[in-house]
């Protein structure tokens, strides 16, 4: 390709790039601050930072939900992950009785509709007496996820045979070593891709973190969702705002250890 | 052996999980506490924390539990209150139904804000923890239990399950530039709409609004909301509703668009209102204008306005779930939210906006003098005018016919 049409390129992708990711952010971040802002208006006639000061002060409660946002989703795409990837591997690389029965079993939060599955999965958390507790959430949350992480998973392992981790057992390599410099490097595609849809599904989950925690969890969501529905638009644009913020900034801190950790390691390009 | 593991593990699990299901254990409580002497109550409730679930969607309310109210219960009665956002009441209806079914007795719920269908439902599926309102001495004192607005909650017995809080008033909104003198009935509604053919419209229900105004004018083309109060059947029903359809579809040409098509939600008619496209809005909440007006999205010269014979209202209550944990600590807080302070503070534009729950005539000469004084702004009705204009709601029975009635007479026609 030449010079020139590569540069060409580049810029149609940045122009896009700032049409569709960029944009949409604009209203969002004026909404926030507009105190009146009727048609035919472009901009807002007054601005105010209301929703702002709001945001900031104790009543709102949002450094909590943030804290309690994040720390769901990590431990819950930590425990994916120490799920998924043993299953995706049985999954994708071995036969055994029921195989289809149990990849089904594991899909099925994708396609049945959670509002059928929540109530049952509630009244068993009561039994267990695991309601209004962290653990309980975290524990929820894994039901809705588990599938997004795992399916990336399954695909890495489709594309990796055994003829490598044999060579390596050929050559000495203990069971951690092959799979720590055989399969983990070879993956790694599929984890960037499950950990961030795990993080995004656990993050914007509303209703389970609700029944589930009792209230008393309080994620982001459900700071966030009241405002939406009753629409307060300057403090609705504002929490979308931090938690667009919020969620871009843990996605970026993800990739960037995964990339420091194996990436650069092994010459693999992930990303 | 490990292709043979991995089922045997997950039945393994699936059973291990299964057994540690079993009745939770959890306290019962005795509903003796209603029986207890008022003092005791308050000193059972001293030191202890409650938690009050409601809708969590505007700032000022919000702002006027966590920075007006609890402050003050906490100083006044050792009782801590958190307020839990909540989106939709439905949720938290369903949590407690789950609840009730597990045998959960000792939930996260103290005291919850609540109405209408909801209230309904937590009745029916005995959600609730018991007749408290009686042992209330602020709801004693100030609150005339045996109008009909209090007493029945959309057509549905109280039976002093929930406390009434506050009450919200159907207004009809305009904007005084440019409508001069505000109809006072729907006849003289449908006349101004005639006049200014396009500047009128109302949210097609099954919008909460939009059911809302249809109601309005059911009861004016049919002679009066009293016959509805207990509900009509069917027939007798769809005999009476004739006149309305005829109504409407008198309307229809004169509205918005030709009537070719209704706003599908308040949110949109207020839009249309905003930006001068129609000269009137509505809202089931008296002071909504004025919140808007100072939000900004409203043109300052927006005025409310009742009809001649009325307009709905309803009152929303505060309740105590079967399984609250702290059944004295929730009495403690609805005593207190419930004294005149309290409740004039809510009602003044700058917390909340809302009428209170209590009788004006019960209060003593300086919260009398109080609430005459209260500038809630012109874009507030005085709330001696709104109390004199206040219809009692319709049973949710009368609220499906008219929806599934206007479908087909009026929107398929």
């Amino acid at each position: 390709m030449s010079r020139r049409l590569f540069h060409r390129f580049h810029r149609v992708a940045v122009f896009l790039f700032i049409l569709f990711i960029v944009v949409p952010f604009i209203p969002l971040l004026l909404w926030s601050v507009s105190a009146g802002w009727r048609w035919p208006h472009v901009l807002p006639e007054s601005f105010s930072l209301r929703a702002w000061t709001y945001l900031f002060s104790p009543s709102s409660g949002l450094w909590e939900s943030m804290g309690v946002s994040l720390q769901v989703a990590i431990v819950v795409t930590l425990i994916n992950l120490l799920i998924a990837v043993p299953a995706a591997n049985a999954l994708a690389r071995y036969r055994f009785w029921g195989k289809r029965g149990v990849e089904a079993l594991m899909y099925a939060p994708l396609v049945v509709p959670p509002y059928v599955a929540i109530m049952g999965l509630h009244l068993t958390f009561i039994r267990w007496n695991v309601t209004e507790t962290v653990a309980g959430v975290v524990l929820a949350h894994l039901v809705p996820t588990l599938p997004y992480m795992l399916r990336p998973l399954v695909i890495s392992y489709r594309t990796l045979g055994f003829q490598w981790e044999d060579q390596a057992r050929m050559l000495g390599a203990s069971a951690w070593a092959r799979f720590r410099h055989v399969v983990l490097p070879h993956l790694l595609p599929g984890i960037a891709a499950g950990v961030g849809l795990s993080l995004l599904v656990s993050l914007s989950e509303y209703l389970l973190t609700l029944l589930i925690g009792g209230g008393l969890i309080r994620t982001f969501p459900l700071l966030l969702f009241p405002f939406l529905n009753g629409g307060d638009p300057a403090i609705g644009a504002a929490l979308s705002l931090v938690f667009a913020g919020m969620t871009a900034g843990l996605l970026i801190t993800t990739e960037w250890l995964l990339r420091r950790c194996y990436g650069d390691s092994h010459r693999t390009q992930p990303f | 052996m490990k292709k043979r593991m991995i089922p045997l593990l997950f039945t393994v699990l699936v059973l291990v999980l299964g057994g540690c299901m079993g009745p939770s254990e959890g306290t019962t409580f005795s509903r003796s506490l209603l029986k207890k002497p008022w003092e005791e109550v308050v000193k059972q409730a001293k030191g202890t924390d409650i938690r009050l679930y409601m809708w969590g969607g505007d700032e000022s309310i919000n702002r006027y539990i966590d920075e007006w109210a609890a402050p003050r219960l906490k100083k006044q009665y050792g009782v801590k209150l958190e307020r839990v956002p909540v989106s939709d009441t439905q949720d938290i209806i369903n949590k407690l139904l789950t609840e009730k079914q597990a045998g959960k007795n000792k939930g996260t719920v103290d005291l919850i804000w609540i109405n209408g269908e909801n209230f309904h439902t937590a009745k029916e599926q005995k959600l609730l923890w018991g007749a408290f309102a009686d042992r209330i001495p602020n709801v004693k004192r100030y609150v005339n239990r045996e109008t009909p607005d209090i007493r029945l909650d959309f057509g549905e017995e109280t039976q002093g399950l929930e406390v009434p809080w506050g009450k919200a008033q159907f207004v009809f909104i305009y904007d005084r530039n440019k409508v001069k003198n505000p109809p006072k009935s729907m006849a003289e509604l449908k006349e101004w709409v005639r006049n200014h053919p396009g500047k009128f419209t109302y949210p097609a229900p099954p919008d909460f609004t939009g059911s809302a105004f249809v109601r309005q004018a059911l009861f004016e083309t049919t002679g009066g909301h009293k016959q509805y109060v207990r509900g009509m059947e069917d027939e007798r029903f769809n005999r009476k509703a004739e006149k309305l359809w005829a109504y409407l579809n008198d309307l229809e040409p004169y509205l918005w668009r030709e009537g070719k098509t209704y706003p599908e939600s308040l949110a949109k008619l207020d839009q249309l209102y905003a930006n001068g496209e129609v000269w009137m809005t509505m809202g089931y909440d008296a002071a909504r204008a004025a919140g808007e007006i100072r939000k900004g999205r409203f043109p300052e010269s927006t005025r409310t306005f009742v009809l001649d014979q009325g307009t709905l209202s309803n009152t929303h209550y505060l309740s105590i779930p079967f399984n609250a944990p702290n059944p004295a600590g929730a009495m403690v807080a609805t005593h207190f939210l419930l004294s005149p302070d309290a409740q004039l503070t809510k009602m003044d534009p700058d917390h909340w906006g809302e009428d209170m729950a209590l009788d004006p005539e019960r209060l003593s000469k300086e919260d009398q003098a109080r609430l005459k004084n209260m500038d809630r702004g012109e874009a507030i009705l005085p709330s001696d005018k709104l109390a004199k204009h206040r219809i009692p709601e319709v049973p949710a029975s009368v609220v499906n016919q008219l929806e599934k009635g206007w479908k087909s007479h009026v929107a398929k026609k």
